[in-house]
């Protein structure tokens, strides 16, 4: 069980007494709990097969070939044909697919028409298909988890850099924060997303790559805050006391006084998430984020932007952003206003 | 050269868009592929002492040989209309404003080149449609038994545009300026030292140009272009720096008259060209302005162009014919659509294996890797059928081209065959496997707009047990990985030439080094024999039969899977524009093309056109809207 301390305990319920940030917090904790098993529910692989009394679970396992199910191809099995495959014998064999039977990569392409399709139930594109005919909620639930679990890894690697730095460089003060203080300044005059573009052209950015990248050029901002605070807590008694015991300079700030500045750092946390999410977007949107095929909401929002007239591309993308956004900025604001050590302003 | 000057026309600046399909003419624009330039070059500004007229005089005059046979052609259809009128403004763009108006030297390689190099006629031009020698500079031409010198008699009315004759002298000085160290452009430096021997001046209209060795095809190397020796002087170290924007004189019928850094450059029409009743330049160039605005995005171009702030615009793109122009203006008339089948070189469009990787080594792999892409499907569900395959490497050579090869299909169970005649077994994926290697090869591209295509290859791919690892780089980026030799496979094309180039592209001695053409890696002891028999042989017909079987060779190694072509252009303009009956020639690669001395300057300006539509434009009146199918050189029926 944790040990949280009645203060942390007050300002938990007071968070959760803001509702707006509270209930937002749900939805975007479902969001992401969603886009974790998404196989479940956007895939084309089925979900269960019956198969002459065997089951099959094809969702996370190694790919099962066409004639496993007696079709004539080897290659992975398409079961959305299956499907109708299995109705058509009538033998007791049955498949159950997800509710949107499409993954991120695969083209719905169609005789003598050509994409994007709009939103259709029949075809289960419920929010149509883009410029090759890839389903559109795949896309945006795929893409929503590069998204969400890049700014996340984001925010952690550059809250660690940031942090480490900052402290450092308020508790140190004197040359130390001098010499930082420049170094920062200067970073932060690097045009990074001219930076970003250079590298993302000579060598095709991965995943990690990019977090790297970009936490290269992202740790400045928490350093300026941090340094205020530590300088702040360095003065309290307890810093003093527990250097009095013979504490380390790194046990100091790591055990004393950076647990007494997370109230500030939580607070950063949420528009950092959006932050990251709206950067990779813009990066992908401009063509230097995440190699093509990967889903991606910026790619998306490229598309619908060249191609207005299917205004289901850019419309689902705009509105998952929105929402996204929205609930992230909501939950920020009610985290600061629960870890307002003044209490003085009232929300809502 | 006229091979050049052809090659211009093609690399008309509006087609770098209209052909997505020429992918690479970034690409190849800046390589130091050997038909890159086999051409001439000339151009640039300035009023300057008159040196050259005294060196003239000085050149040793010889004797012209006895038994000389003169040839001349007046003989051969000519292609523009004899409705065509002079006047009016044709408003055109270019995507950057070049960095220098120099044809030679750094930086000069631009697209915009073409312009200026139009605008220089060489000795003799091709007939776009019967591929025959016609008069430009020269009215009459020889060949000599030694298959290494071609002679040329000059018009005797051939002006620079500062009102100087054209004499020999100016060729004995071209070689001069080619050569010297201080234009800074050794691609020129050495075609002119060791492709072109010498000029002979037997008096200042007859001359003779001398190649290195005897070869076929000789007038495609000496028709060279002269550059104004009157002009420049003698080439010294300030050259480079002293002729960036000078406007040179030049022989053809337009001349800069105005530009404005970074916005636009202006031509205007020679009102007393010296070759305008020529035979071939009759009823042709009848714009009296052309204007090259900069726009920068071709999203920003088209809504010029609906503006009518652009006159014409290319819709070759699948999406621009068949969706984007489903508009008000071409609906009620104003903008009329026309698609003009050409053919002319098919530009080397596919997946280049790199044979130094492993994985490609093996002869079964390559096979099935191209049993595995499903082209016809791309071309059916993403192009909308407007593209054709490729067969092979070099269609559209006329009797060069290997009418027999037919490139390889997708087909799963060859995929299988292969495969497992090398051992590979089906991994857990689905993706082939042997000791350990997955069938998984990275496909570097650079162009956006080819995602699409690559994205259904990949899923098809999947199929046959290959994984693709797309890799969109910056195209500079992609050209220089390429070059350098590092890729697996390249998604590119090259552009052409008149001849097929095999030695660049497919012999050994190329192979295993970066900055080369061969990027296939070809190694092949078979081919190199070929390809140098080819190069040596002076007979046409032996060549043409080499060219077969290189190309069946070519075929055989299978490091090359060629993918789409583009046999038309597409175009939309305003309706004032008018053009010929048959509205282009067999190598036109675009119908408005202003300046080329091959295919240019067919169109013409309908002033009363222009008047009533702007009027009915303000009344709201519409026109019939108008489609224009032209198959006159079409080598396959399509659907419209």
């Amino acid at each position: 069980m944790m040990n949280l301390n009645p203060l942390t305990l007050k300002k938990i319920n007071r968070f959760k007494s803001i509702k707006r940030g509270y209930y937002s917090f749900i939805i975007f904790i479902l969001m992401i709990g969603i886009s974790l098993f998404a196989e479940l529910i956007v895939n084309k692989r089925a979900i269960v097969v019956k198969h002459e009394g065997t089951y099959y679970f094809p969702t996370y396992g190694d790919m099962i070939p066409g004639t496993k199910f007696g079709l004539d191809y080897d290659y992975e099995t398409d079961y959305r044909k299956l499907k109708t495959y299995f109705k058509k014998q009538r033998k007791g064999n049955w498949i159950l697919m997800p509710a949107v039977p499409y993954d991120a990569f695969e083209n719905d392409l169609r005789v003598d028409q050509y994409p994007p399709f709009p939103p259709s139930i029949k075809d289960r594109h419920f929010l149509g298909t883009d410029t090759v005919g890839r389903d559109i909620v795949a896309r945006l639930v795929y893409g929503f988890r590069y998204a969400i679990f890049f700014s996340l890894i984001l925010l952690a690697v550059n809250y660690t850099i940031g942090v480490s730095i900052g402290s450092a460089m308020g508790f140190q003060g004197g040359k130390f924060d001098l010499f930082f203080q420049r170094i920062v300044e200067i970073w932060s005059n690097v045009p990074f997303l001219y930076v970003i573009i250079i590298i993302s052209s000579i060598v095709v950015p991965s995943f990690f790559m990019l977090i790297v990248i970009m936490s290269f050029f992202g740790w400045m901002s928490m350093t300026w805050t941090m340094r205020t605070i530590t300088y702040k807590e360095k003065a309290r008694e307890y810093v003093l006391a527990a250097r009095a015991m013979g504490a380390s300079t790194s046990r100091i700030i790591f055990r004393h006084i950076i647990p007494n500045t997370v109230a500030i750092i939580v607070t950063f946390a949420p528009f950092s998430i959006s932050g990251g999410i709206v950067s990779l977007t813009s990066l992908d949107y401009l063509g230097f984020g995440l190699p093509p095929p990967t889903p991606s909401w910026g790619e998306l929002l490229h598309q619908g932007w060249s191609n207005m007239d299917a205004w289901w591309i850019a419309g689902s993308v705009v509105v998952a952003m929105v929402v996204t956004l929205l609930t992230v900025t909501f939950i920020g604001e009610a985290v600061r206003e629960a870890f307002d050590p003044k209490m003085h302003t009232t929300y809502e | 050269m006229t091979v050049k000057r052809i090659m211009n026309n093609l690399f008309n600046i509006r087609i770098l868009f209209a052909g997505m399909v020429i992918v690479c003419l970034v690409l190849s624009g800046c390589g130091e592929s050997e038909h890159n330039e086999k051409t001439g070059i000339q151009s640039v500004p300035e009023k300057q002492i008159n040196k050259q007229t005294d060196s003239i005089a000085d050149i040793p005059k010889e004797t012209l040989p006895v038994g000389i046979k003169w040839i001349t052609n007046e003989a051969d259809p000519v292609f523009a209309s004899p409705e065509a009128e002079k006047g009016g403004t044709f408003r055109s763009s270019i995507m950057s404003f070049p960095l220098t108006f120099r044809v030679v030297g750094p930086d000069s390689n631009s697209s915009f080149r073409s312009a200026i190099l139009s605008n220089q006629l060489g000795l003799i031009g091709i007939h776009p449609n019967t591929e025959h020698i016609i008069p430009e500079l020269a009215t009459h031409w020889a060949f000599d038994d030694d298959k290494k010198t071609m002679y040329f008699k000059l018009n005797k009315n051939a002006r620079w545009s500062d009102n100087m004759p054209v004499t020999a002298g100016d060729f004995v000085y071209t070689l001069e300026f080619m050569r010297s160290k201080h234009i800074v452009a050794p691609w020129y430096n050495d075609y002119y030292t060791q492709e072109i021997k010498k000029i002979i001046v037997y008096d200042d209209h007859t001359l003779a140009v001398v190649a290195a060795k005897a070869q076929p095809d000789l007038h495609l190397r000496v028709g060279i272009s002269p550059m104004p020796g009157h002009y420049y002087g003698k080439p010294d170290k300030e050259f480079v720096g002293k002729y960036n924007w000078k406007i040179v004189p030049n022989t053809g019928p337009y001349q800069i008259s105005d530009f404005k850094k970074g916005k636009y450059i202006k031509f205007k029409r020679k009102r007393d060209w010296w070759a305008k009743d020529l035979r071939y330049f009759k009823n042709r160039f009848n714009v009296n302005t052309v204007i090259f605005n900069v726009i920068r995005d071709y999203n920003m171009l088209w809504e010029y162009f609906k503006k009518g702030k652009e006159d014409i615009f290319s819709i070759t793109i699948p999406k621009y014919w068949h969706v984007k122009t489903k508009i008000p203006i071409v609906k009620n008339g104003y903008v009329h659509r026309i698609w003009f089948f050409n053919d002319t070189q098919r530009s080397a469009q596919g997946m280049w294996l790199n044979q130094d990787k492993e994985i490609f080594k093996d002869k079964n792999i390559r096979y099935a890797f191209a049993h595995a892409m499903n082209i016809n499907k791309v071309i059916e569900k993403v192009l909308r059928n407007d593209y054709f395959r490729l067969e092979h490497g070099f269609m559209g050579y006329g009797r060069y081209s290997n009418k027999q090869i037919k490139a390889r299909r997708f087909d799963l169970d060859r995929v299988k065959q292969y495969m497992k005649a090398s051992d590979w077994k089906r991994g857990t994926d689905g993706i082939w496997v042997k000791n350990g290697k997955r069938f998984s090869v990275e496909v570097s591209y650079h162009f956006e707009e080819h995602t699409p295509r690559l994205v259904v290859l990949k899923e098809e791919a999947k199929k046959a047990g290959v994984e693709l690892k797309l890799l969109k780089l910056d195209a500079s980026a992609a050209y220089k990985k390429v070059l350098e030799k590092k890729h697996d496979v390249a998604w590119m094309g090259w552009s052409t030439s008149l001849r097929p180039q095999y030695w660049e592209h497919y012999h050994s001695i190329n192979a295993h080094k970066p900055q080369t053409n061969n990027i296939t890696n070809t190694d092949d002891p078979e081919m190199d024999t070929l390809i140098d028999a080819f190069r040596n042989s002076l007979d046409e017909e032996e060549r043409i039969e080499l060219s077969h079987k290189i190309q069946m060779k070519i075929h055989e190694i299978g490091a090359f899977i060629p993918t789409f072509m583009v046999s038309y252009v597409r175009q939309a303009y305003w309706r004032w524009w008018k053009l010929p009956d048959v509205p282009g020639t067999k190598m036109s690669d675009s119908l408005f093309d202003p300046f080329g001395s091959g295919t240019g300057g067919l169109f013409w300006f309908d002033q009363d056109v222009y008047d009533n539509t702007k009027k009915a434009m303000k009344k709201k009146e519409t026109f019939e809207p108008v489609t224009i199918i032209d198959e006159t050189y079409s080598i396959r029926k399509c659907k419209p």
